[in-house]
């Protein structure tokens, strides 16, 4: 509130300023046409605009001249390539170049679409990524609240630690993680545990009913630690004082959660969310492409965009086709977040992206 | 607000017209560059005139490893020393790995970074060649590359014809194995021990016998283990001139002609009953289809008896080495070749060439100059390697084993002409005659020589590769009953749009036939 | 806060078992590093190897001078990329929370659209090797694609907003300070713990980053850890799948190195890292909050 009044009010003090400077320009205006007076006041509101724009760009030159090394790092290394999507419209040759290549319109797009499994990718695709986003933040926000109230530091820490370890290891090395405990002679469910609950033994690799349950716990094991380091932070910045205040007046540990909590990491929520729908028709070409290595059976459920591109190309080799299927998912992704972000501003634009 | 907002478009517009005009110098300087590389690719004539005039150059030479073997770059020098003498020219050499190999080196000639050998091939032949990325040869093999010719044709003209993309070289075969039989390679202290007759061995069904008698003795052993990602992965093209990309091919070599889809054939119906047969009597490992170990490490763990694989001469001891016991292989199908056998491993000069005829004459001494060949083949004399008393014969350094040897990339069959390089003691003393011989009377296809291109049915290619990587382990692994998959495997295929390509392929060999014959 | 005794044990149980849940197949994976290779081939990982062998560790500190150059690299990249990416990260996310400042929402698009949308590989690889020469050298580590992140900086930017409230910022102002001197002496260290998450993910993110390594680096003077490792496993995948292709593929994966070096690598590739962690813990405390500054 304070900061829009003395924006305000800085804005009223140097009114005068822009009158006189847009005077000056009248009479210039004037010798040299007879202009209209509607398009002459008009000028003077554009001017009036610049002037007071030019005004806060003044003042607030530190913060904006802060901006720009990122700014500029942003400009080469990603907008500057940004001519690259034509690539997408072009059937490549590197003897012509990038430019002269011939244009084929939206033929690289085809086979995205020409597939009688297209329905079954992006359904995988789509459905995949909401239960990851939805389980992800659930289990995240709970164990990064449980770390926040445990008491005994040393415990706190190496917890924090060591849910950190998944992330950090390839998606390769996963995949023979989980090829240990699920091989069909090998493996630990096979060999120790189902035994041990007198269950049968199960042929983990070709039965597709498991995998979206082998996948999703996979993808939990590993991105949950990295996610709950955010939410912890968040958390850790909220006031003690909050919750002083609560438990002065009764409120149980639940109630704290729902009315403290949450509210408050709400905007950290929202954006993580924002940002997960952003990727949401891509996925983690190593979870569904190394972690069931590459086993055929397991296609229908194992399938998404990423691995059929993937395959598609390996021999293929075709750089027309490759970006086409980026360019595919980035503008989904980025439709999807207009409309979310839409909604969001609608409800409570401080927690808006843009 | 308002006021904001206005600016905010007025930005945006400047940054991408300013964008646009980057980009558009960036692209106007890529042209300029390349330009000066094509007339230099035609100049050369005039300033060719023998060894001794020629002005020092660098050459890079690009192809795929497994990455540098200590006293690699002790070899690069020694490398540079022999071609500094006789082309004045220094060679950097660079070494990709395997599976960056597509992404790295079609980026590198998306630039125009500086290289001028390159290895190419690898199933990407002709897609590459349509793509521009290599200087056509024909000249050049007339001239600097005389050498690579003579070492070609003395083999069998028909190897070289068969590289030709419209009647231009774009790319020369490494002399190497360019011919494949098939058959079984199994462990002989086993064979001994159990008194297994090899000589019985002629076909598939001959194999049931030798399975069981391993199953019978060797509770912890499975008896045949997949080569690559399936038991008959390279089998098949005993079957087949897989036409490129397996899509598509001509049955027995020939088939007068008529491209036909392999996966509808009773011959590979039959080959999956067989192995399908093989799985249920538990030759076959339960989680084949998944397994990622290698056939090597299987053995080695005594894991597994045997793998089947295509061969050639001198295969008994090579798989020998790399398991680290004693193995024997028994060929049961005979020797064929197809224009893949020889497309696989090619040297091409990349079009960013700044100097592309000494390119060739580089080339031109990996296939005539022995010196070289051995520093590429197996390092320096004496460090790596010593002469035996017998000639040619070549062994470790006192004091040296596989493990401790500092350079043991062992990549012969890439850098040139392997008949130039000495033989490893253990290996035939006549390995070379033996290929040779190999290469020239192997049952040639009818379709040697023509190379397809995929790219007018990319859409389905790619539709269809899925379908395959869908299918394909699971039913040649036998893990799967071919009754109930295959049928499902060939309609998936069809509604990908098999019919398409092999339809697209038919038309180019027709063409290709009518040009040729 | 009242916490109860119950309360505390049922959440270090549910915690444990989490972190037990995280931690077993990472045991796995060491153990299988100790573990002789053939055994691994017969009988599978084991969470205690059967016949327990250092042949994979022997083998890395045969080749260790490659090792620790690679070491040293990672390391390198990791600290640069992790400072100069924290600075130019919170110098935008800070402005960028500011409601006043002009072009805000232009601004924060201009960040966000650079999570959606790039040029793709060829454009990027052309801009960085033809104009500025990157290829073969440190900087085509930390540079392209890496140096700043969208994320982050909307990550910290949120952060900033929500946990910093504007009268503290208005009220130094009010005493005279200038931007930088609030920035740098009033944000920054209320801020800690952001700082520090996202501090831990720049360096997550430069120590595991093989994809740079992969696509400018060809010399291996300037290979980083994780692209020796990455290197051997794709390289496995691929020769083993395209034996077709290759023509040569499966006779290649021969040279190979087997299993027990392949996680015995992977485990010398995580090491540092978690004995990274603790650093950055030390400034998750709680105390430094709004509360001290305002009473």
């Amino acid at each position: 509130m304070v900061v829009a009044v003395s924006v305000l009010l800085y804005h009223k003090g140097h009114e005068g300023n822009i009158n006189k400077g847009a005077g000056g320009m009248r009479v210039s205006t004037q010798a040299r046409a007879q202009a209209p007076l509607e398009a002459e006041s008009q000028a003077q509101t554009r001017l009036k605009n610049f002037k007071s724009t030019m005004k806060r760009i003044m003042k607030y030159r530190v913060l904006l001249l802060m901006t720009l090394p990122a700014v500029v790092y942003f400009f080469i290394n990603n907008y500057l390539p940004m001519f690259g999507v034509v690539i997408a419209f072009k059937n490549i040759n590197f003897a012509d170049g990038i430019w002269g290549s011939d244009w084929i319109g939206f033929k690289n797009f085809e086979y995205l679409f020409k597939t009688n499994d297209a329905f079954i990718i992006t359904r995988n695709t789509l459905l995949y990524n909401v239960v990851f986003i939805v389980l992800n933040t659930v289990i995240a926000i709970a164990l990064a609240i449980m770390l926040n109230d445990i008491k005994n530091r040393f415990f706190s820490r190496t917890y924090q630690s060591l849910i950190l370890l998944p992330y950090l290891i390839s998606m390769v090395i996963v995949g023979y993680l989980v090829l240990a405990l699920l091989d069909v002679g090998k493996g630990y469910m096979n060999n120790t545990i189902l035994p041990f609950m007198g269950m049968q033994e199960i042929s983990w690799y070709s039965e597709t009913k498991y995998w979206p349950f082998i996948l999703t716990i996979v993808s939990v094991w590993k991105g949950v630690g990295y996610l709950c380091i955010i939410y912890l932070a968040a958390i850790i910045g909220i006031d003690q004082e909050y919750y002083e205040a609560a438990t002065i007046d009764g409120a149980n540990k639940w109630q704290q959660i729902k009315s403290i909590t949450i509210p408050l990491i709400m905007p950290v929520i929202t954006i993580m969310t924002l940002l997960a729908i952003g990727r949401i028709f891509y996925s983690d070409f190593g979870l569904f492409y190394q972690v069931p290595l590459n086993t055929g059976v397991l296609m229908p459920v194992t399938q998404t965009i990423d691995t059929y591109v993937y395959r598609a190309l390996i021999n293929l080799g075709d750089l027309g086709m490759s970006s086409a299927a980026g360019l595919y998912q980035a503008v989904v992704g980025f439709v999807l977040v207009l409309v979310s972000n839409y909604v969001v501003n609608k409800i409570n634009s401080d927690n808006a992206l843009f | 607000m308002q006021k904001g907002k206005k600016l905010t478009v007025i930005l945006l517009v400047m940054v991408l017209a300013f964008t646009t005009l980057l980009a558009a110098c960036s692209s106007s300087n890529n042209e300029p560059a390349n330009t000066p590389q094509n007339t230099d690719a035609a100049a050369p004539q005039d300033t060719e005139n023998g060894n001794s005039g020629l002005e020092p150059v660098e050459l890079v030479m690009v192809f795929p490893g497994p990455g540098e073997p200590q006293d690699f770059k002790e070899v690069e020098a020694a490398i540079n020393e022999v071609t500094k003498e006789k082309i004045n020219a220094t060679v950097k050499l660079v070494m990709i790995g395997w599976a960056a190999w597509t992404q790295q080196t079609t980026l590198m000639l998306a630039g125009n970074e500086k290289v001028d050998l390159i290895l190419s091939g690898l199933g990407t032949y002709t897609q590459n060649v349509g793509r521009g990325q290599y200087l056509p040869m024909n000249d050049m093999l007339e001239n600097e590359g005389k050498g690579i010719k003579e070492a070609l044709d003395s083999l069998d003209p028909a190897f070289l014809d068969a590289v030709k993309i419209n009647g231009e070289v774009y790319a020369v075969p490494s002399i190497r194995d360019l011919a494949a039989d098939y058959g079984i390679t199994m462990r002989k202290d086993l064979v001994d021990k159990y008194n297994i007759d090899v000589n019985a061995i002629k076909s598939y069904d001959d194999l049931d016998a030798v399975f069981q008698i391993i199953k019978d003795n060797e509770p912890d052993m499975i008896p045949t283990t997949k080569y690559g990602d399936t038991i008959i992965d390279t089998h098949l093209n005993y079957y087949r001139d897989a036409l490129d990309d397996g899509f598509g091919v001509l049955p027995d070599l020939d088939n007068g002609l008529k491209v036909v889809n392999f996966f509808e054939t009773p011959q590979y119906a039959e080959m999956l009953n067989t192995v399908r047969r093989w799985y249920q009597a538990g030759y076959i490992a339960k989680d084949a289809a998944t397994s990622t170990e290698t056939q090597y490490n299987m053995v080695k763990a005594g894991k597994a008896f045997s793998f089947m694989s295509h061969m050639k001469p001198g295969i008994a001891a090579q798989e020998s080495k790399n398991v680290g016991m004693e193995l024997i292989s028994v060929n049961f199908l005979p020797a064929t070749t197809a224009t893949g056998n020889i497309t696989s491993i090619m040297w091409s000069i990349a079009r960013n060439s700044e100097h592309p005829e000494r390119a060739m004459m580089l080339l031109n001494l990996l296939y005539t100059d022995p010196e070289l060949v051995n520093l590429f083949d197996w390092g320096i004399e004496g460090k790596h390697y010593v002469k035996t008393d017998v000639d040619n014969i070549i062994d470790y350094p006192p004091g040296v084993d596989a493990a401790s040897l500092g350079y043991n990339l062992n990549y012969g069959w890439m850098f040139g002409n392997q008949f130039l390089s000495h033989i490893w003691q253990g290996d035939s003393p006549t390995l070379w005659d033996e290929l040779a011989e190999f290469n020239k009377t192997s049952k040639k296809s009818k379709a040697l020589g023509f190379n397809y291109d995929s790219e007018p049915v990319k859409t389905e290619v790619a539709a269809v590769r899925n379908v395959y990587d869908q299918y394909r382990k699971a039913l040649e692994t036998g893990t799967v009953d071919p009754v109930i998959e295959l049928p499902k495997y060939i309609k998936q295929l069809k509604a990908a749009g098999i019919d398409k390509i092999i339809a697209e392929k038919q038309k180019q060999l027709d063409a290709w036939a009518a040009a040729n014959n | 806060m009242q916490t109860s005794r119950l309360y505390q044990w049922s959440i270090n149980i549910i915690m444990l078992i989490f972190t037990i849940f995280c931690v077993f197949p990472f045991v796995l994976l060491v153990s299988a590093s100790f573990t002789d290779d053939l055994e691994i081939v017969r009988t599978g990982y084991k969470l205690i190897p059967n016949q327990f062998s250092t042949a994979a560790y022997q083998y890395l500190w045969n080749n260790s001078a490659d090792i620790f150059r690679s070491y040293g690299i990672t390391i390198f990249i990791t600290f640069v990329g992790t400072l100069a990416g924290m600075l130019m990260t919170t110098m935008v996310a800070y402005p960028l929370s500011r409601k006043e400042l002009p072009f805000r929402n232009f601004l924060a698009f201009y960040v966000f659209f650079t999570l959606l949308f790039n040029g793709g590989l060829v454009p990027t690889y052309l801009l960085y090797t033809n104009f500025f020469d990157f290829k073969n050298t440190i900087l085509a580590l930390i540079i392209p694609g890496l140096l700043v992140n969208g994320f982050f900086i909307i990550l910290m930017r949120t952060f900033f907003a929500t946990s910093i409230p504007t009268a503290v910022i208005e009220s130094a102002y009010i005493d005279g300070a200038k931007e930088w001197r609030v920035f740098y002496g009033i944000v920054l260290p209320l801020s800690l713990p952001v700082l520090a998450t996202v501090g831990l993910f720049y360096a997550i993110l430069y120590w595991n980053d093989w994809f740079n390594g992969l696509i400018y680096i060809t010399d291996k003077n300037y290979f980083s850890i994780q692209n020796l490792l990455n290197r051997i496993l794709l390289d496995l995948q691929f020769l083993q799948s395209n034996t077709q292709q290759v023509g040569k593929g499966a006779e290649l994966v021969a040279k190979l190195p087997l299993d027990a070096m392949r996680m015995a690598m992977a485990v010398i590739g995580i090491i540092p890292l978690i004995c990274a962690y603790p650093f950055f813990q030390k400034y998750f405390v709680k105390g430094l909050t709004i509360g001290a500054v305002k009473g």
